[in-house]
Formats: C-alpha cells, structure tokens, sequence
C-alpha cells in the first residue's frame, strides 16, 4: 500500500525556514523609526515664507496630497462642517478675505473688493475690482454677489449659516424674512413664486453697475468686512446653477472664482477632491502648486500611517500619537501644534435642579484638575482654560482673570459642595455626564468621574453615545451634564457669545439665563466703537464664567499636523485655518526645491 | 431551472420584508439626518424635510419609497445630494474587486492549508495549518491590518496603504496601467486571512472525515495513484461542507469591511453602509440595506446551484 504521507517533509526542515520568517519579522516591526532626541521645537509653525523668499521646486514636482474629513457639499450656500468650508475656500473668494496680520493678529482684508466699503448710515457701498473673471472666463460682476446673497437667504436653499446675514449678526436687511418664507413647522407657509420673488428682492443687496455692490443692514456693523469675507457672502452664477441644477458644483459644471478649480471628484468616504490652477484668479501670488490633491480621510491614525509611508504630505493627527512623532527626530521636525480657535467645556444644564445651584455647578469646576486632564488624555497637545474668549482673539483675558474663581481647588471645591447642602457629597444624586463614543472623551469622561468621585464624593455615571444620538440629546436639553464647546465660524470675539449665553439663544441649549449677561451681549452687539464692543464681550465673559452660567471651561484646543518638510509657504493659523494648515491661503502652499 | 427561477422570485418578499423592517427601525432611532450640534434654526429644518418630503407622514414615506423602489430609484443621500444608487454602484465597483481577490486568496490558500494540513496530520505542516487557522480565527483584522501597515508599509516600505489600487471604472480593469500592485497586497491579505482560517479548517476537517471512508480505501486497493486518488475522490467529496461556508464568506467579502475600508480609506461600499447609519442618512441606509440583502441571497442561491454540480445525487424539483 502506497503512504498517505507523500506530502510529509521531515520535521525539522520545516522549523529552519519557519524560524528565519520570525527573524525577519522581528527584525522589520523593531527597526525603521529612528530614535533620539528631537531636534526641533514641536509647535513651530511653518516657514511661511512667501514663494519668493524660498527655491521652488520645478513645475512637475508641485503637486502634493493633503488630508480631510469628507465633506457634504462644495456648495458654500449649503455647507456646515469645516472640511467642506475649507475647500470652498480655496476653490473662491468673497469680497474680503481673513489674512494674518503683522503683529500677527487677524483682518479682512480686500480680495475682490478695490478696497474698505464706503458707509453712509446702514448702507455699505463696495467697489469691485476691475477686470474680474470666473474661472471659465465670464466677467464677475456685482450681480454675482447679490445672488449669492439672496441665495444664502433663501429658505428652499437652507443654508445653515445663513443667521450669519442675518438680524443676528450683520443684520441684511429683508435676509430674514425671505429666509423665514416658508414658516415654522407648527405655522407653516406657502408663498407664491411672486410672493418669494418679492422677498427675495427686498433683501438687503443690490447691484448698482457691474462694479457696484451697496448693502443695507439693520444698523452699522463693526465686523461687516470679516462678515464678507465668509463663505456665505461668497458669489455665485445664476446661469449654472440654473442649467446644472443639484449638479453644479460636479467637476465640469462648476465655475469658481478662488486660485483653485475642482478638475476632479470621488465623493464618498475613502474618496477625494483634485484641485487645480485657476487661469482666471485676480490676485497675487498665483499658486504655486500644479495639482493639489485632497483625500478624504476620516480615520486620523489611518491618516498619521499614510504620512509616514509617504503617500500624504499633510495630515492632521490624533493626540496619542504626539509621543511617537515627539521621540522620533524627522517626524518631530514636521510637527505642527497650532492653537485652535475651539474651546471644550463641561456643560450644565440650567434648568436642572441640582445644577441650578450656583455652588454646585462652583464646586464641579473646581475640582478638575484641567492640566492634568490635558497632560493625561491628550499628552499636553492642548491649553487647560479657565477662560472661554479663546486666545487669538481680541480682548483674550485668559487663566489668570479666572484662575482663582473657578480653577482647580480641591479645597474650595469641596467647602462649595457643603455650601450647596451636600457634604462630603451626602444626598447628592447621580449625575449623567453625555459624551461622544469615542476614544479620547470617553478617557476624558472617566478622569472627570474619576475627579469628582475623588474629591467631591459623588456619582456621574457617564453615556457614551453616537454623534447624532449626542446632537438630538443637547438640542433637546435633555441633558444634566454634556461635554461640549464652541468653534468659532470668523475671528470675532462676538462670535463666542452671542447666540451662546443670552436668554433664548440659538445655541444655549443649556439654559443660561442672566438679566446681567443679557444686557451686555445686546449692548455689544450695537455698539459701533469697536474698543467698547470689546470691552462689552470682554464684560460678558466675566460674567458667564464666573457665574458659570451653563458651562465651565476645561481647554482649548490645538490643531495637530504632520507637514512634509518639502512644504513652503504654510501659515497656519488656529483662527483663520479650517481642516488644513494654513489652508486659508493654498494659494501661497509650494513644493521646496530639493537638494 | 424551474427552482432558480422559483428561488429569484423569492427575493421579493425578502426584500419587501427587509425593506419594511429597515424603514421603520431608521425612524425609530434617535437622532435624525439634520441632528447636529449646533442647532439648526426652525426654517432651516422646515426647508430641509421638505426638500427630502421628511415632512410628510411616516406611512406616505413609506409609500413614496416603495413606489420609487419599484421604478429603480433608490433616491438621494442626504450628504451631497447625490444619487444612491450611483453611490452603491460606484463603491461596490471597488468592494467587489477587494472581496473577489481576497475570496480567491482565502479559497486557494484556505483549500490548500486545509488539504495539506489533512494530510499531513499530526506533522509539522499540520501544526502549521491549525496555527495559522486558530490565529486567523481569533485575531482581529484591524489588529492584523496595524501589524501589517507598521511591518511592510511603515518600515520596509514595500507597499502602500492609501486608497485601493485597482481600477475605478469598468471600462479600465483591462488596462495595465489601472492596477497597483503595491496597494492591492495589504487589504487583501487583511480581508482574506480570517476567511482562510475558516476555510482552512473546515476542510481539514472534511478531508480527514472522507480520508476515513471505505471507498477511498477501495480506490487504493485497486492501484489508483495517491494524487488521483486525493484529487479526484476525496477533494471532490469533502467539499459539500466547505461550499456551504463559502457562500456566505463570498456574500460577506463581496460586499465589504467597513474596518478593512476604513484602515486603508478604501472608498468602497461597506464603509459607505456604516457610516449611512451614523450619518442618519435615510437614502444611503436604505440602500445599502436592500443591496446587502440582494447579495447575501443570490450568494445562497448559487451556494445551493454548486451544491448540484458537485454532488450528482442533488437535484432540485
């Protein structure tokens, strides 16, 4: 009988072989990083240095590949999140547009517009440029900012930035009612076409020539320039929008005024955005870059791994890999940590009945320890805050202000919890602290349950839920604690508070309610001397954060990038960047000339 | 052919079934497709649901989808307005070319383990097979998926793992030019190697049940050789088993991970389904549902129609 075992080889050849693929193994997980103290100072920013002032490397070598989060639409009248505005942003321009400034601060400057607006009572008068094109050669005239415009506020569009032209910042006059055409859920309307036609021409914006644009608001607005220089106010052309449809901004239909033209599109998660030259882009410099790639990753490690195989050139990253990146020289000296325009916070809903107590919600914040917290769960990536007017903006009064009102004290934390009726936390009922089901909050969760059980003695029991699930909880204000914050949508103090924390404001979930607050936040909203507006902001937040009304500050953020050290011309900024490094002005973005 | 076809159109109840099922448990969850942080004014929302008739009663939505399903219209996704349908064509282009190679990689290397393994039972290359197959079973793909990028991609820099390479249209699969190889090897082998434990396994398990059967001793009595022998009697016989678990492992690769997708931002089609249901996105849910249920029967389908050609005693009334 013949053996069964005619595939049978002798043991022991089969080990040698097994062995060395182990060897190897090894030897290829261990091996590749290169060890050592880092060189460079992590938080540098980028050279920033104009084209000019730095080689550039030869026409076929400019072309890089940038990570972000997928956006929704490239329609800027539609858009909500970050990824997607960043990448209008780069593909047109408003009237004005955010630059940093010498001293290193944030102003609008003219893009579009010839200059500074001429203002007569409400009504603001800008002169467009001459000689101005789309990008498939038509002239942009006035016209294609007033429909833009009237495109922001039109309720059947349903822009969700539309309150900023609204009665509740720069105040276009008619913007509302044409948005507000079609009712309320409960008293819903509809308008005839005429009827809508007629609103939609009484909104506030009108072309007087080709060159001409005159805007009438409610009341003079100190922040009108930053105002327009955002993606709500950017124009947009009738005609394709007409002809496409829902399809306009598909590669091909779309026409755009920016340094860049969308020449390619894979929507979808894993998909991307390839971008191009304008030919017809008005203003200095002209970008460098001959193809900018933009892919949509939304998995940060994913993204940091892409990075170090070389396949992206920027990337944001997530904070646990900061001690990989800080250990590793070459990566450190691409490390970018910019202050962002984003502050976090422990939210308390006003209206419940324990956090309505002012020593309550006093002893809660005073007993986080909050650089701890950042040095823990985010390897000190951002800045413990006390404050909430995030630094960059004007009339920043930071930590020191609050420090000693509602900073860390153990001490003070717990003589407030027995102020409130509950020593040692006796009687005190379990808390649900809501938070995102995701790595880092739900850390963030536990040493915040952790801290409160340790110094105050009370239950939080946290619930870690999906993002929609988080939204539906806080805009329902069935809450007691939630962690969350504020990003700001333009570099205006204003923008932080308003809406946020007077009685009734779109965004206060929480309920602050304070006659005190209230006052100052209008006063500052009408105030056209631009000092005392601050002064007024600067007031507000006082109160709020010393009364901790709805929240207590925990951090700010940073944005945390990986740029290849072959990028020139990156000015990353935390109040003016969205997604990207310095992605308010791809324009100036360039490949290094290698040595 | 009168049972396929009775079999075909058995899917429409299936789908109907799913359809229901999907529609009303998406409503039911908390949270909506418009449900962000920063609250949307009224008119906003009022503007939106009208736009996508979310404003209309659940059971004429209900309806209205039906009747579009019925004309071949799946609808739009709420992020970007775009066309469901085009959505699922163009990831599952993708997915499938992912699930196809990593299919044959976890069939041939799975059959091949699991034969050798069996016949070499309680040798080394026996060990080896129920290693690798034990390690497959229990070991995440994400987890492998990391160890692979840091071992070959991050360190010795043999491949890439940014996007899929392989065509993204029909019309470029003949096209040299439209393949990489380089970022082929590294999600296929991610998705092929729990399946190839499975695989493995299981026909290990087979082919020794077989190898102890009484014909296979009578086809050594009379003289055939060892490989006739292997190859045409006791392949063949122990592969009843190993088919029923290859419909459903073909099913499941075809239409995608949403991990592996995910780790190499792959834009396929099983990504596209988990982040419809994070996302509320009502259009893509749907869709991607009732695509998923489509694949999974058609897969049992031909499963059973195989069972017939390799079992003659199989036949379908």
């Amino acid at each position: 009988m013949r053996s069964t075992n005619w595939l049978r080889l002798p043991g022991w050849r089969w080990w040698v072989p097994l062995m060395a693929l182990a060897v190897l193994l090894m030897v290829a997980a261990c091996g590749g990083e290169e060890e050592g103290t880092p060189t460079a100072t992590p938080g540098t920013p980028g050279p920033g240095a104009s084209p000019t002032a730095e080689a550039q490397a030869p026409a076929d070598q400019q072309q890089i590949v940038v990570q972000s989060a997928q956006p929704e639409f490239f329609d800027p009248h539609r858009s909500n999140f970050e990824q997607d505005i960043a990448i209008e942003r780069m593909l047109w321009r408003g009237l004005y547009q955010l630059e940093l400034t010498a001293d290193g601060g944030v102003a609008a400057v003219p893009a579009m517009a010839a200059g500074e607006p001429t203002v007569a009572g409400n009504v603001y008068t800008v002169k467009l440029k001459s000689g101005l094109k789309w990008s498939d050669g038509q002239p942009l005239t006035a016209k294609d900012f007033v429909y833009g415009i009237q495109r922001e506020c039109d309720a059947k569009v349903a822009s969700p930035y539309q309150y900023v032209l609204g009665e509740s910042i720069l105040n276009i006059v008619g913007c509302d009612d044409y948005f507000n055409a079609l009712g309320t859920e409960t008293e819903p309307k509809t308008p005839t076409d005429a009827e809508l036609a007629a609103l939609r021409d009484a909104v506030g914006v009108k072309a007087i020539d080709d060159t001409t644009l005159q805007v009438t608001l409610g009341a003079p607005k100190t922040t009108f320039t930053i105002i327009m220089s955002l993606w709500a106010a950017f124009p947009a052309r009738e005609d394709v929008i007409t002809k496409y449809g829902d399809k306009w901004t598909d590669p091909g239909n779309i026409v755009t005024n920016g340094p860049f033209i969308l020449t390619g599109l894979t929507p979808g998660a894993g998909g991307q955005v390839v971008l191009e030259p304008n030919p017809n882009w008005a203003l200095e410099p002209k970008p460098a870059l001959r193809k900018l790639t933009i892919k949509f990753i939304d998995d940060l490690e994913a993204a940091f791994r892409a990075f170090q195989t070389g396949e992206l050139d920027i990337t944001n990253i997530p904070a646990p890999e900061i001690p990989t990146i800080q250990a590793d020289a070459n990566l450190n000296k691409q490390f970018l940590k910019v202050g962002a325009s984003r502050i976090w916070s422990v939210e308390m809903q006003m209206k419940n009945e324990v956090l309505s107590k002012y020593e309550v919600r006093l002893a809660l914040s005073r007993a986080i320890d909050r650089k701890t917290l950042v040095k823990v769960v985010y390897n000190d990536a951002y800045l413990a805050a006390n404050y909430w007017m995030v630094q960059g903006l004007a009339g920043f009064q930071g930590n020191a202000a609050f420090e000693g009102i509602v900073g860390y004290d153990p001490a003070a934390a717990k003589k407030a919890l027995a102020d409130a009726g509950y020593p040692d936390g006796q009687g005190f009922p379990t808390l649900k602290l809501t938070i995102l089901d995701r790595p880092d909050r739900k850390a963030e969760g536990e040493f915040l349950q952790k801290a409160w059980k340790d110094i105050l003695n009370i239950n939080v029991e946290i619930q870690a839920v999906d993002a929609k699930t988080r939204s539906q909880t806080f805009n329902s204000k069935k809450f007691e604690l939630f962690m969350g914050g504020w990003q700001i949508d333009y570099p205006d103090p204003e923008n932080v508070l308003i809406g946020l924390f007077d009685t009734g404001g779109g965004n206060n979930q929480y309920e602050c309610s304070d006659p005190d607050i209230d006052a100052k936040l209008k006063a500052a909203g009408a105030e056209t001397d631009n000092a005392k507006r601050i002064q007024l902001l600067q007031d507000a937040e006082t109160l709020i954060v010393t009364r901790l009304c709805g929240m207590a500050p925990v951090y700010q953020n940073a944005f945390l990038y990986l740029a290849d050290s072959k990028m020139g011309g990156l000015k990353p900024n935390g109040q003016i960047d969205a997604a990207m490094p310095g992605n308010w002005c791809p324009e100036c973005w360039f490949v290094k000339a290698q040595p | 052919m009168a049972y396929a076809i009775r079999r075909i159109l058995w899917l429409i109840p299936v789908l109907w079934a799913v359809a229901t099922i999907t529609f009303f448990l998406m409503h039911a969850v908390p949270g909506g497709p418009f449900t962000q942080e920063k609250k949307l004014p009224e008119a906003i929302v009022l503007a939106l649901n009208r736009r996508y008739n979310l404003d209309e009663p659940l059971w004429k939505q209900y309806l209205l989808y039906l009747w579009n399903l019925l004309h071949g219209d799946l609808g739009l996704s709420f992020r970007g307005d775009r066309d469901v349908a085009m959505l699922i064509r163009n990831g599952f282009f993708v997915t499938a070319q992912l699930g196809i190679l990593a299919f044959i990689v976890a069939a041939v290397f799975g059959l091949g383990l699991g034969v050798l393994s069996a016949l070499n039972q309680n040798g080394p290359l026996d060990y080896v097979g129920v290693f690798v197959a034990t390690v497959g079973a229990a070991l995440p793909n994400f987890i492998l998926a990391t160890f692979l990028i840091v071992i070959f991609a991050v360190n010795l820099h043999w491949f890439q793992i940014l996007g899929w390479g392989g065509p993204e249209r029909m019309g470029d699969v003949l096209h040299p030019s439209a393949w990489d190889i380089k970022k082929l090897v590294l999600p296929v082998v991610s998705l092929s190697f729990l399946p190839t434990a499975y695989i493995a396994r299981v026909t290990r398990a087979s082919m020794l049940e077989v190898l102890r059967q009484d014909y296979i001793r009578t086809a050594h009595a009379k003289g055939l050789a060892e490989q006739v022998v292997i190859i045409r009697h006791a392949i063949k016989n122990a592969m009843i088993p190993v088919l029923t678990l290859m419909g459903p492992i073909a099913a499941a690769l075809v239409t995608g991970s949403f991990i592996v997708e995910n780790i190499y931002s792959i834009p396929g089609v099983g990504r596209a389904f988990v982040e419809a249901v994070l996302n509320r996105d009502y259009g893509m849910i749907m869709g991607t549902t009732l695509f998923y249920a489509a694949i999974v029967a058609v897969a049992n389908l031909l499963v059973d129609l195989l069972y017939a050609v390799v079992d003659p005693r199989v036949r379908y009334g």
